[in-house]
């Protein structure tokens, strides 16, 4: 479904479909008493049985639990860390959200660094809190990412590319060997054997943003014969 | 609730009493709560407490779009991280494997399993369901019910 709709819109697919069953409102829309009213500008998206959502262009990035961000640690302050995810409030990390780390077992993390982190605690009266564990306590894929390049992208293209469908990834590792951590704050890290790589894959990323799959094959065999010839 | 007899107000001597002590607790609290109701009857709706609605309200991306992970690594950058990644890989093909092709098909199975059931009945059968069965009785009566104990006449004697 490629609807086009702008806030005020009421989606009556929606209403007649949660008269059946219940019904799933993804982010972009709101529910005022058996009305479904959008909020945010942008295409609606259905998936089956019963999800709605939006995808909307959007740069501020709204803490949602659940999601994997990449913040850098602005300082220390008692028992946690003070981490810029780009949303209103910073978030706080505390000591023990490492893997290993107990309180006489400090983990290496200094301000400057730069993590991969998952939002336990996002509402909009509290401020957000970011762990480095997963549910078993285990470091998994979270943790500090050392090395590398941060570039700000906006929401929706990070979310473009962490999509199961898109190529993206897949055809630049033809190209070339790369390492990538994408949070979904429009944040996104990147590391190649070398300088010159890592900026080309950026600027690859970047350009991905309005292509469609075709395209993006395209751009990136572009950056393959400009890196390497 | 609604068929119980409506309550007498009991008195204030009466639950000043001691044996009285938890209903007076009792009764102090349905006042309590009957204020605050009160007070916020302007906002918390009767409409808001008791409808239900169908609407479950998702605010994360990832679940709507079932997004991936965003933690890659792509030809030996990061040895960890592709590990995990095969591990994860392989737990999904696990998750998704086709079923196996039926040697005996449904159809066969449930002949076999009555076959059974009627040799398990044969093997349980009374001596009136055996005789039953030879003669080829038609009614069925005789392979189900027991003969009820019928009392003698008090006359009859």
């Amino acid at each position: 479904m490629t609807e086009i709709v702008l806030p005020g819109d009421r989606i009556s697919a929606a209403e007649e479909l949660a008269k059946l069953k219940k019904v799933i409102l993804g982010p972009g829309l709101r529910r005022e008493n058996e009305q479904v009213v959008v909020c945010k500008a942008g295409r609606l998206n259905y998936k089956e049985p019963n999800a709605y959502w939006i995808d909307s262009y959007q740069q501020r990035y709204v803490p949602v639990r659940g999601d994997a961000v990449i913040g850098v640690v602005t300082a220390k302050a008692g028992d946690i860390f003070r981490v810029d995810i780009g949303a209103h409030e910073q978030a706080s990390l505390s000591y023990l959200a490492f893997e290993s780390a107990t309180k006489k077992n400090r983990p290496d993390v200094n301000p400057g660094d730069v993590l991969y982190g998952r939002l336990i605690v996002a509402s909009r009266d509290l401020e957000p809190e970011l762990v480095c564990v997963n549910s078993i306590g285990k470091k998994g894929k979270l943790g500090v990412l050392t090395d590398g390049f941060v570039m700000n992208c906006s929401l929706n293209l990070a979310r473009m590319i962490l999509r199961e469908n898109c190529p993206l990834l897949r055809s630049l590792t033809k190209e070339m060997p790369y390492e990538i951590a994408v949070g979904l704050n429009g944040r996104i890290w990147l590391k190649a054997k070398s300088l010159r790589e890592t900026i080309a894959l950026g600027n690859a990323i970047l350009a991905a943003e309005n292509a469609s799959n075709e395209e993006m094959s395209k751009i990136c065999e572009n950056i393959g014969n400009i890196l390497f010839t | 609730m609604s068929t119980k007899k409506a309550r007498p107000r009991l008195s204030k001597g009466i639950l000043e009493m001691k044996f009285m002590q938890r209903t007076k607790a009792k009764v102090d609290k349905e006042i309590e709560d009957a204020e605050g109701r009160e007070m916020y009857s302007q906002e918390i709706t009767q409409k808001m407490l008791n409808g239900n609605s169908n609407f479950i309200i998702e605010p994360s991306f990832m679940h709507c779009e079932n997004l991936i992970e965003g933690r890659l690594s792509f030809r030996g950058m990061n040895p960890e991280i592709e590990r995990l990644l095969e591990l994860e890989q392989a737990e999904r093909v696990a998750n998704t494997q086709h079923e196996q092709k039926k040697e005996v098909s449904d159809k066969e199975m449930a002949k076999f399993f009555q076959a059974q059931q009627v040799t398990m009945q044969k093997k349980f059968q009374t001596k009136a369901q055996f005789k039953a069965k030879r003669n080829n009785f038609e009614n069925t009566s005789w392979q189900s019910k027991k003969p009820k104990f019928q009392k003698p006449d008090n006359d009859s004697e």
